[in-house]
């Protein structure tokens, strides 16, 4: 991983943000250009992986534009039409519904890539050391289940392989059995193995005690919270003209309940161990995406109609373009330019080591033995 | 200091005790060997070190144990994770954060250890094992050496007094096996780390142990005591001791060296070696093959996966009734040759025939009509509720009627289990009832991929016995495996590939004798093509004495 995970993170939030605000294909395209000349300079690693997922990407763009098409039929610019008579897809298609299926399909493509190149950039282990503490516990587990799902798939298909040559045709449902029990029981004793593994390692120790009143005001606060969110979304869907005070309290719920997240993960006495360090091209990146966030997020608020794109009449076929937001969106292709003009493009993290160094102390690092 | 003192336990719902009454003690730094039969109990007693026995497990426990002064019954296993590091057998699945730079810092961040202290730890133990240059690897690239050095790291950044390995290398070709071995002996003579290791290669390990512990059989009392004590009075041993145990040398030698020097005292060896070879016992090609038709021709085969060639020309013609070895390296191509054989896997370039059938242009169905495999795991086969269900399935699969399967099963000495739970069998007997599954169908040709993998010397002796009576009743064998032993026991001709070519195809004495890595033991003790196995020495020094 060539920069900091925190400054990649605030990069994909700050490509994807736009992506969802606008269909506007001018600013979308401006966005894809710029990630995928990120992702380009990953492909060499991880492209394998990724481009069959990008593949199928591209496939949901193709498939977007007929579907939309076929099922909208608003619109001025008739191209040709259907017998009424056909349900559903009968009646006219419109120009105006090929670009709005494309333009939404281009939006799906762009959420995809911009996906694909931050998990090529991005380590998944990294990433979950920077996860909140009361979150960690969650995180562990998603990272163990994407661990898990291509030995289960190799392991799927050495059964699937043994049994065919022992004669076993696979064609009905109920064919899969000899194909599902040894692969439940190989995954079951996959996962006790890890289990045990963890154990001996001192995971899901050190939990700092607690008296017996702070434990009884956790209670309390769960309840609450969990009350409190119930109340609220009660209220919001049964009064739907007058929904505000219910999300009031649902959220006041909410907060609740991740104060005592917080607070029951804060006795977990975990340390971080991070060898990551921030840079000068870290505060680039992560000023170049807090630059685009915020300009984004000030024109959906304060000129909506500034990003808003809308084929069908009464609004205009060609979309506005802002020079300011373009040249602005164009700042996502800082990491892609800054990989460009560094001198070595090698990875940074394999540096030979010099220890001991002062290490990197997260602020999430707690108490120490 | 460990201790245990008048240790029982069963199992949850078993009813005899897997440890009765157990009494030991293992000083500080000792080198310790566990060996037994499978299903004797070593995993039982490895994990009462840490506490995952009984308190992962249950089941009731009798009497105490005490690891350098800390009660692993009082204690649960991730508070002894200080105190006892534990490797586990399959490299596979020990690892929970993907980065090998990860899983050394998981345990101590478990442990919250400073950030200063976890890396200088880090950085010791990647220089103690060697590993400097894989830290920043992904895990699942690594070989099965290098993630098992890797698992031995991840443990030892906790600075444990005692490193415990559950059969660490049953998964491992014989060289990752050996960077192991040497990495362990290396922590014990330099750290001074205790090391209780369960092993069934002796052979490669017994020479490092300083003393044996040795379980018989369940509930049943160990013996213990130094390498040349306990191998002196067990079954279970490597070629060279039992050859020593057969001739009567004075010592057991625990090192080829130490054995070429018993041979020195030997005049009638002498008298043998220095004998010319005979033409029959030297080992030369099988000359009444050329008539009948090759059952499996391969010509200029070439397969890739991912843009990597796995397979690059090979070419090669099988005899019928034929036994082969395939060797090589781990991703050397033998699997992927058995697959090509099988029509699993399609060549990129030339072509594959098994019984004129060219494996490109023809239906799995017939293939398998005439090849039986049996993978590496034989979990991958077992299913049913029964032993006898499996071998209905097999020959229901095959359009074949149901069949009296006793005299398979008691070949096999599998007669008792005919209607066990496959999947509750130990090991060996899981892997007896998947090569059963095979051979109720009766098929010509016999596909094994590493088919000795975890299984004890009787169990493998046993399979050697089975394989060899398949070939007698005219079956043709092919069997990649990184055994020697078992190699220079059944197979008559030894194919080694290197990086998908084939390096060496010939007679199995003339290869395993020019070979350096590929020679079984009893060879590298002779080096003479006449002597592959204890029966071949017995068998000249007999032929010797009566003569005379």
């Amino acid at each position: 991983m060539r920069h900091h995970v925190l400054s990649w993170s605030l990069w994909a939030l700050a490509a994807l943000m736009p992506t969802l605000m606008t269909r506007n294909p001018l600013y979308l395209l401006i966005t894809v250009l710029a990630v995928a000349l990120g992702y380009a300079q990953h492909q060499g690693k991880t492209g394998a992986a990724w481009g069959t997922f990008l593949r199928a990407g591209l496939m949901l763009w193709v498939l977007t534009v007929p579907f939309n098409a076929l099922f909208v039929h608003h619109g001025d610019i008739v191209i040709f039409s259907l017998p009424r008579s056909w349900p559903f897809i009968g009646g006219p298609i419109t120009l105006e519904a090929v670009i709005y299926g494309t333009v939404s399909g281009l939006a799906l493509f762009t959420i995809l890539l911009i996906f694909a190149t931050y998990n090529a950039q991005v380590s998944h282990y990294e990433l979950l050391r920077h996860t909140p503490g009361f979150l960690y516990q969650a995180s562990l587990v998603t990272s163990i289940a994407i661990t898990f799902v291509p030995q289960m798939l190799a392991s799927a298909n050495d059964i699937r392989e043994a049994q065919m040559v022992r004669g076993h045709k696979f064609r009905k449902l109920r064919d899969m059995l000899p194909l599902f029990m040894p692969l439940l029981t190989s995954g079951l004793e996959r996962a006790v193995q890890l289990a045990e593994s963890m154990e001996s390692r001192g995971f899901g120790g050190n939990l700092a005690p607690v008296s017996w009143r702070q434990a009884m005001a956790q209670r309390l606060a769960t309840l609450l919270g969990l009350v409190g969110l119930l109340i609220g979304f009660f209220l919001s869907a049964y009064f739907p003209q007058r929904s505000q005070p219910g999300w009031i309290i649902a959220g006041m719920g909410g907060i609740l309940l991740l104060g005592v997240f917080r607070v029951q993960g804060s006795r977990v006495q975990r340390s971080r161990y991070h060898r990551s360090t921030w840079s000068g091209e870290d505060t680039i990146i992560a000023t170049a995406s807090a630059l685009v966030l915020a300009i984004f997020t000030s024109a959906k608020l304060l000129a909506p109609q500034m990003l808003s794109y809308y084929p069908y009449p009464p609004f205009p076929l060609t979309p506005d373009f802002n020079p300011l937001l373009g040249g602005i969106l164009s700042l996502l292709a800082v990491p892609a330019l800054l990989y460009e003009l560094s001198p070595d493009n090698g990875p940074r993290l394999s540096r030979p080591p010099s220890f001991p160094r002062a290490p990197s102390i997260n602020h999430q690092t707690r108490t120490y033995q | 200091m460990i201790e245990f003192r008048d240790v029982t336990y069963a199992y949850p719902g078993a009813l005899s005790p897997v440890l009765n009454h157990l009494n030991m003690s293992i000083e500080d730094g000792e080198f310790i060997l566990v060996v037994g039969p499978s299903g004797a109990g070593k995993s039982t007693l490895l994990r009462c070190l840490n506490g995952l026995v009984p308190h992962f497990y249950g089941g009731r426990f009798g009497g105490q144990v005490q690891v350098f002064g800390d009660d692993p019954l009082e204690k649960e296993p991730r508070e002894m994770s200080h105190v006892v590091g534990f490797v586990f057998q399959d490299p596979e699945t020990q690892f929970v954060v993907g980065t090998v730079e990860g899983e050394l810092a998981f345990a101590m961040e478990n442990h919250n250890l400073s950030p200063l202290l976890m890396r200088k730890r880090v950085e010791e133990v990647l220089d103690q094992l060697n590993i400097a240059h894989l830290r920043n690897r992904e895990v699942s690239t690594l070989s099965g050496g290098e993630k098992q050095r890797v698992a031995i790291a991840s443990v030892l950044t906790l600075s444990p007094r005692v490193l415990v390995l559950d059969e660490p290398t049953s998964q491992l070709d014989p060289q990752a096996a050996e960077e192991i071995l040497t990495t362990l002996q290396k922590v014990n003579a330099d750290l001074g780390l205790t090391i209780i290791l369960s092993e069934h290669r002796l052979e490669r390990v017994v020479q490092y142990a300083d003393r044996i512990l040795y379980m018989p059989g369940v509930g049943q009392e160990p013996i213990s005591g130094s390498p040349q004590e306990v191998l002196q009075h067990i079954d279970l041993t490597p070629p060279l001791i039992t050859l020593a145990k057969e001739l009567g040398w004075d010592e057991i030698p625990l090192t080829i060296k130490a054995g070429r020097k018993q041979v020195r005292r030997m005049p009638l060896m002498a008298e043998i070696l220095s004998s010319e070879i005979h033409p029959s016992t030297a080992g030369s090609e099988q000359g009444d093959a050329p008539q009948s038709p090759s059952p499996i021709t391969m010509e200029n085969v070439w397969f890739s996966y991912n843009g990597h060639d796995a397979l690059r020309g090979v070419s090669l013609s099988v005899r019928p009734g034929e036994f082969i070895a395939l060797m090589g390296r781990n991703g050397s191509g033998k699997t992927t040759l058995l697959k090509q054989i099988l029509g699993l896997l399609r060549p990129k370039r030339g072509t594959v025939r098994v019984y004129g059938l060219d494996t490109s242009h023809t239906d799995l169905e017939h293939i398998v009509s005439h090849v039986g495999y049996v993978p590496q795991n034989p979990g991958s086969l077992l299913f049913a509720e029964t032993v006898r269900e499996e071998l209905d399935f097999t020959r229901l699969s095959h359009k074949l009627p149901k069949g009296d399967y006793v005299p398979l099963l008691t070949q096999l000495g599998l007669a008792a289990h005919a209607e066990s739970y496959p999947r509750d069998l130990s090991v060996g007997e899981r892997q007896r009832v998947a090569l059963a599954t095979i051979l109720v169908a009766d098929p010509e040709i016999i596909l094994l991929d590493e088919p000795t993998r975890g299984l004890d010397y009787v169990q493998k002796r046993s399979l050697a016995h089975l394989l060899q009576k398949q070939k007698a009743e005219g079956h043709t064998v092919l069997m990649a495996t990184h055994d020697v032993e078992l190699v220079a026991t059944c197979a008559d001709r030894v194919i080694i590939l290197g990086d998908g070519e084939v390096i060496v195809d010939g007679p199995a004495r003339e290869v395993m004798a020019g070979s350096m890595v590929f020679a079984s033991q009893i060879n590298k003790l002779f080096r003479d093509p006449r002597f592959l196995t204890v029966e071949d020495v017995l068998h000249a020094v007999g032929s010797r004495k009566s003569p005379s």
